[in-house]
Order: C-alpha cells, then structure tokens, then sequence
C-alpha cells in the first residue's frame, strides 16, 4: 500500500501542489464565497441539478463529436480528391497551412453573423475547425510512402486505382488518426466557445449566464463538466490512435 | 518454366539533369544481353549507374540512347502486363500487411484470384512458415528480404529483377540468403539480373558476372561462370572460386573504376 | 545566383495562384452578395480597416491584444523550457510536472476562464490562457528535444568524463534547439487563440472585444477587419518563426 501511495504522489505532486496553492490563496486573501465558491458548494450545485448540466453537456459532445468526425470527413474527401491532381493539391495546401497558423476560434464570430445564432452555426464552426488538420495530414500522409513501395507498385505494374486503394489511402491512415486526436480538443473548444458567443445553450452558454447570474459555483461546475467532456473526447481519439498504429505499423 | 525470356539492353545511355543544370553521364553505351533463363550478376562500384540499368529493364527510367527489349518488346508492356518480379535492398514491404497479405500484393495488384496455395508454397519455400500473420516490423533484416523474395515470385514473373536485395544484411545473413536463393532459383529458372557489389555473392549465384566502371558506367568485363548447378557452398572454397573472385576484384580495383 | 528547381518552382506558382484565387473568390462573393450583407468584398474591409478616422481605435486594440499576445508567449515559453529543463535535470520531479501539465492541458481553456477572472482579473485573463496554451506546448517540445541526442553521443561524453552541466550545455541543449524552435512556432497560434478566448471573457480593450461587440452591433466591416488583423500577426509571427526554424534546422541538424 504504501508504495502505491509513493507512485501516486510522485505522478501527482504537481496536481496537489496546485489545489495547495488555490487553497492557501483563498483563505489568505480572505475571498468570499461570490466570488470563490468552496470546492463542496461546486460540488453540492452538480448533484443538485443533473438535469442541466446533463442536457447541456450532451449537446455540446454531440456537437463536438459529431462536427469532427465531419469535417475530418470533408478534409480527407478533399484530401483525396486533390491526390489525382497535382495542380489542385498545389493551390490548396499553401492555403490550407495558413488557415492552420492563424487562429481559427476568431473566424467564430464571421461565421456567426454569416449563418445566424443557431446551432448549425455551432457545428459548422467545429466543421471548419477540424477540416484544416484532417486536410493537411491526409494530404501529407498520402504523400508520405513506405519507401521503395511506388517503385514496386510500378514494376508490379500497378494501375492508378490499385496504387491508390493498396497504397496510397492504406498509407495516410495513422496520419489521419493524428489529425483526429489533434482536431479533438480544438473541436470540444471551439463548440464551447461559440456556444459562449451566441449564448444559446450548450455548455459554452452555461458559463456565460452562471456569470451573467454571478453564480459562480455554476460556473465552476460547468467548468468540470467542460473538462470532462474535453477529456472523453481527448482520450478516446488518442485510444483509437494507439490501436490504429499497433495494426498499421 | 525453364524457357525464359531473352533480354537485350542495346547500346543503352543514360544522362540525368542536376539541379543545378549540370549533365552527368551515369551509363555511357551498354551492351548487355541476357539468355533465356541465365542468371546475370551486374557488380562495379557504387554510382556506377548498375542500378540504373537495372531501373532501365524495370521501366522505372527510361533510357536517353538506345533500346531495351525483352523478347522484343518494351520493358513497359512486361510491368504492365504484371510479368515482372523485383526485390529491392530496402525491402519494400506495406507496414500495415501482415507477410501473408504482403505476398498476396501482386495478385490483388494485377486483379488475379488469389492462389492460396501458391502462397503457402512460396512462404515455406524462403523458410517462413509459421510466420504469416507476422507484421513486417516483427521481422528481423533477413526474414523481411525473404518475404520480399516471395512477393516477387508469387505471380511466376519472366524476369527477376535483384537490386543489392541483401545489401543491408550481416554477411552471416547473407551467406546463407545466398543459399536459399539459389536453391529457390533452382526451382524455376528465370532470366535474372542481379545487381550488388559483392562478388563472391555474384559468383555464387550467377551464370555470368558483368563487371561495370564508375562514371561514366561503361561493362568493363565479363566472365563466365563455370560452376555447374546446383551449387554446393564448398564451391567457395575451390581454387577456381577464388582464382576467378580475384580476377573480377582486380578488374572493380583498376584505377578507372574508382567512381 | 541560386536556381531555384523546376519542381519548386511550380509548387511556388501553383501556392501563389491558390491564394490569388481565394482572395478572388472572397472580393467575388462579396461583390455579388451571394452570401448576403455579413459577407462584405476583401476591398471593402481593407478600405475600412485603411481609414485614417479608423487609426486610433485599431492601434489601441493592436496593442492591447498582441502585447498580452506577447507575455503570454514569451513567459509560456520560459516556463515551458526552464521546467522541462528542471524535469530533465531531477528526474524525481520528471512524471509528477509531465502529469501536471497534461492535465492542465486537459482543461480546455474556456473551463479555466471563470478560474482566472476570479483570481487574476479580466485584463489579465488573456494573457493567462496565452500563457498555458505556449507552456503546454513548450514543455513537450523541449522534453522531447532533450531527450534527441543519440546514445553514442552520450557515450562520448560519458568517456570523456563529462559532468552534468558541461553534457547539459554543449550537448542536450544544442540537440534539443531544433524541437524548441519548432514549438515555438506552433505556439504562436496558440497564443494568439488564448488571447482572444481571454478578452472575450469580459476584457475592457483589444480586438477580442472588438469582435465580440461588432458581432453582436452587425458591424460587419469592423469585424472581418479584426478578425483579418488578429489573422495577419498571427501568420506573420508564424513565418518569422519558420525562418528561424529553417535557420536552425540548418545549423544544429
């Protein structure tokens, strides 16, 4: 037991140090509960009202989850239709790495305004959000062949669609799965913040009306929830990653 | 399958553009045949432009002068038409396809059904048996070149193509892939070109050993072998072995050979 | 005179035209309306964003947000290297950080908001997220770039009777500058998001702000321009980061 308690503590002594700190600060600086809530009144408000932030949190994972898995959908599609032309490839790469350098969340707003405060507005954003990596990953991934392998394609005389289906799209896979786990987070973000914006609902509004209300006990609660529903997401696309590379590589 | 296929590279050149704009000659005027079923070894120093005839005959180059045939057609028509097999030094294999699926390629690839049976053979034949469903990164150097052997003769080509298939292995290793290629070849005589910089891997293994110089790559000499088959690694040992291993070592250590 | 290779040449043409094209595409469907008034022309929003009237106010948010854009990725970067460094050199210290910042990483950076208003106060909230967002990022570039030098090299320095420091400085730090240059290219974007993800939770100035209120006043040429303005630091800090890169990638490779 006591060894167990030693790896635990050598793991998460940072973890701890952190809460130390949050505590020391709140009961030095005297802070009030308006504006610091206790971590049990967090706690009380969860348990107390499962139904909102249930409703809210699903809505935002399906959100979340639904506007990456399509837009990686539409980026790879675009991927491979590029694949058979280089000029296409050409022009839209360059674009693509710069739409990946500067701050997407900032097009929420644009888009907003352009398609309406809606929840479509919120899934179209987490569709472009995670379009650019599964675009620029694939592209690369379909590029990126085992080496010799095009040769041997050649020499086997291989035609464009078996060189295709038996090497290029085999071979962009676990480049897909790293846009899929690099999209994840920037998808569960972008929703929430764009729910924030529009304050409709979602987990993103939530936030915004617990400080409208100053219900600052809401608002760490909803910040607990954010957290996990960004951790399910983060973690199932790194576990779908991992099984992808033992098979693929 | 003992008929074989006659190969003619006639009077063949080859110039690559550098970046920069410079034209370097990497083959200047070859001219090479081989036999219906021989087995050709190609040796020189490296960069003396012996993989690129072996590209050439593979229609991954196209040759700047002159002409290859293979029974009178081009070298395009054989890959198109799936009659060519190939192993490379790196071995080529798909990561993601286990040794069973690796071997199958070829047939997938040409759009043939698949022969089970042939398969299973070939595995058993480079000594793999037990180890199809392995994955190619669970393979060590020797069993990966052994794989890439079978793939390329799963579909019975006309013409083998070897460029330094066991370059990258231990000479233990390689001694005894030597072995098994030629107890392989045995089965089925294929007009082969073998390309490496080993000589006693040449000798060992071919009817004839083509010896080419460094830039620009010119054939140098040519010796054959008198060994008959099969052939018994005590071959390595007889005088005539190494009488004719210094003659080629000679011939690759002639000041114009030096690339 | 450097020639430049036929193949990357037209990479270069074919990139340029892409562009060309999409700037085309926007003033085009801008002109035409075709995705009704919140979509105005390229030159329309350069024309606003040009208008000398217009000067003060969008020098004022520049600077508020690049400057918190700026803290927040030089103290994230310091933080970020110096505590992987730390990690590196006392390996009892090693997992406990690497746990830690994976879990701050976990969280996404709206979560952290109502945390950091509460505790700093809304001026400062962008620059804490920037912050976070470039140390999460340099902390992983740096770990894994200490960890690049091969095993040979540090059989060098083993028989040669290097200490600590000496194998530290002319070793695993000039091998581990390829991977903090590179991280320190993609937190520029990261930057730059928390920023904006911080001054839209309630900061008085910068060009969050402005996007959020002429978002929600329909003052759409003022919006696209904050959003190009916040876009064109970024990208422009990105490509002043890949030339470093490419320079040291040169040198230390």
């Amino acid at each position: 037991m006591p060894g167990i308690l030693k790896t635990a503590f050598n793991r998460y002594w940072g973890v701890l140090l952190i809460l130390v700190l949050w505590q020391a600060w709140v009961t030095i600086g005297e802070l009030n509960a308006i504006v610091m809530p206790q971590p049990a009144d967090v706690v009380v408000d969860l348990v107390g009202n499962p139904g909102i932030y249930l409703k809210n949190g699903v809505q935002t994972l399906a959100l979340a989850g639904g506007g990456l898995l399509l837009g990686m959908a539409f980026g790879s599609l675009i991927a491979i239709a590029c694949w058979f032309s280089r000029l296409a490839t050409g022009m839209l790469v360059p674009l693509a790495m710069i739409f990946s350098s500067v701050p997407v969340v900032a097009l929420i707003p644009v888009v907003a305004r352009l398609l309406g405060y809606d929840i479509k507005t919120v899934m179209a954003i987490v569709v472009i959000v995670s379009f650019f990596p599964a675009f620029v990953f694939t592209s690369a991934g379909m590029r990126a062949l085992p080496p010799g392998s095009e040769d041997l394609f050649q020499v086997l005389g291989a035609s464009r669609k078996s060189r295709f289906r038996h090497l290029v799209l085999p071979a962009a896979v676990p480049n897909w799965m790293i846009a899929l786990r690099l999209a994840a987070p920037s998808a569960v973000l972008s929703a929430m913040l764009a729910e924030f914006l529009m304050g409709q609902s979602g987990l993103g509004y939530m936030f915004r009306a617990a400080a409208g209300d100053f219900a600052t006990e809401r608002a760490f609660g909803t910040s607990v929830i954010a957290t996990a529903v960004s951790v399910i997401t983060f973690t199932l696309s790194q576990r779908a990653e991992r099984a992808v590379n033992e098979r693929w590589r | 399958m003992s008929g074989g296929t006659s190969i003619l590279l006639d009077h063949v050149g080859k110039d690559f553009e550098m970046d920069d704009g410079r034209k370097v000659v990497a083959v200047e005027d070859v001219r090479l045949e081989i036999g219906a079923g021989e087995f050709v070894a190609l040796i020189g120093p490296s960069g003396c432009g012996k993989s690129t005839l072996l590209r050439m005959l593979a229609a991954l180059e196209q040759p700047s002068r002159g002409r290859v045939t293979v029974d009178g057609e081009a070298p395009e028509e054989l890959s198109r038409n799936h009659r060519l097999g190939v192993a490379f030094q790196d071995h080529a294999l798909l990561p993601w396809l286990s040794v069973e699926a690796n071997v199958e390629l070829p047939f997938r690839i040409a759009s043939r059904a698949v022969d089970h049976a042939r398969i299973a053979e070939l595995i058993a034949l480079v000594g793999l048996k037990g180890f199809e469903k392995a994955r190619p990164s669970q393979l060590s150097g020797g069993m990966r070149q052994r794989v890439s052997i079978a793939r390329a003769l799963v579909l019975r080509p006309d013409v083998l193509l070897l460029d330094e298939p066991f370059g990258a292995l231990d000479a233990v290793t390689r001694r005894q892939m030597n072995l098994e290629l030629q107890r392989i070849w045995q089965e089925q005589h294929i007009s082969t070109l073998l390309v490496t910089h080993s000589v006693d891997e040449a000798l060992f293994l071919s009817d004839r050993v083509v010896v080419m110089s460094g830039r620009p790559g010119n054939i140098l000499k040519e010796v054959s072998v008198p060994f008959g088959r099969p052939r018994d690694p005590e071959v390595m040992r007889s005088g005539e072995f190494h009488r004719l291993e210094d003659e080629l070592t000679e011939a690759l250590e002639q000041p114009g050979v030096a690339a | 005179m450097i020639r430049i290779s036929k193949r990357r040449g037209q990479d270069i043409a074919y990139g340029a035209i892409g562009i060309a094209a999409f700037l085309g595409l926007w003033e085009y469907i801008g002109v035409n309306q075709l995705a009704g008034l919140t979509w105005p022309p390229l030159t329309a929003v350069l024309a606003f964003l040009f208008d000398p009237s217009r000067q003060t106010l969008f020098v004022r948010a520049t600077s508020a947000s690049f400057s918190m854009v700026g803290a927040g990725y030089v103290a994230g970067g310091v933080l970020g290297i110096v505590l992987a460094a730390v990690a590196h050199l006392v390996s009892p210290l090693k997992e406990g950080l690497g746990r830690l910042s994976s879990v701050i990483h976990s969280i996404p950076s709206i979560a952290l908001a109502p945390l950091f208003i509460v505790l700093l106060s809304k001026e400062w909230s962008g620059m804490a997220i920037a912050t976070l967002n470039v140390y999460f990022i340099l902390f992983i570039a740096t770990q894994s770039g200490l960890a690049a030098a091969t095993r040979a090299h540090h059989d060098v320095f083993t028989v040669l009777g290097s200490n600590r420091f000496t194998r530290l400085i002319r070793l695993e730090a000039p091998a581990a500058l390829p991977a903090i240059v590179s991280g320190l290219k993609y937190a520029v974007p990261a930057a730059f998001i928390g920023a904006i993800i911080g001054e839209w939770f309630g900061a008085t100035r910068g060009l969050g702000l402005l996007m959020v209120s002429a978002m929600q006043n329909f003052q759409i040429p003022l919006l696209w321009s904050a959003v190009l303005i916040t876009s064109a630091g970024s990208l422009m800090s990105f490509g002043l980061m890949s030339l470093v890169e490419r320079f040291v990638y040169a040198r230390y490779r």
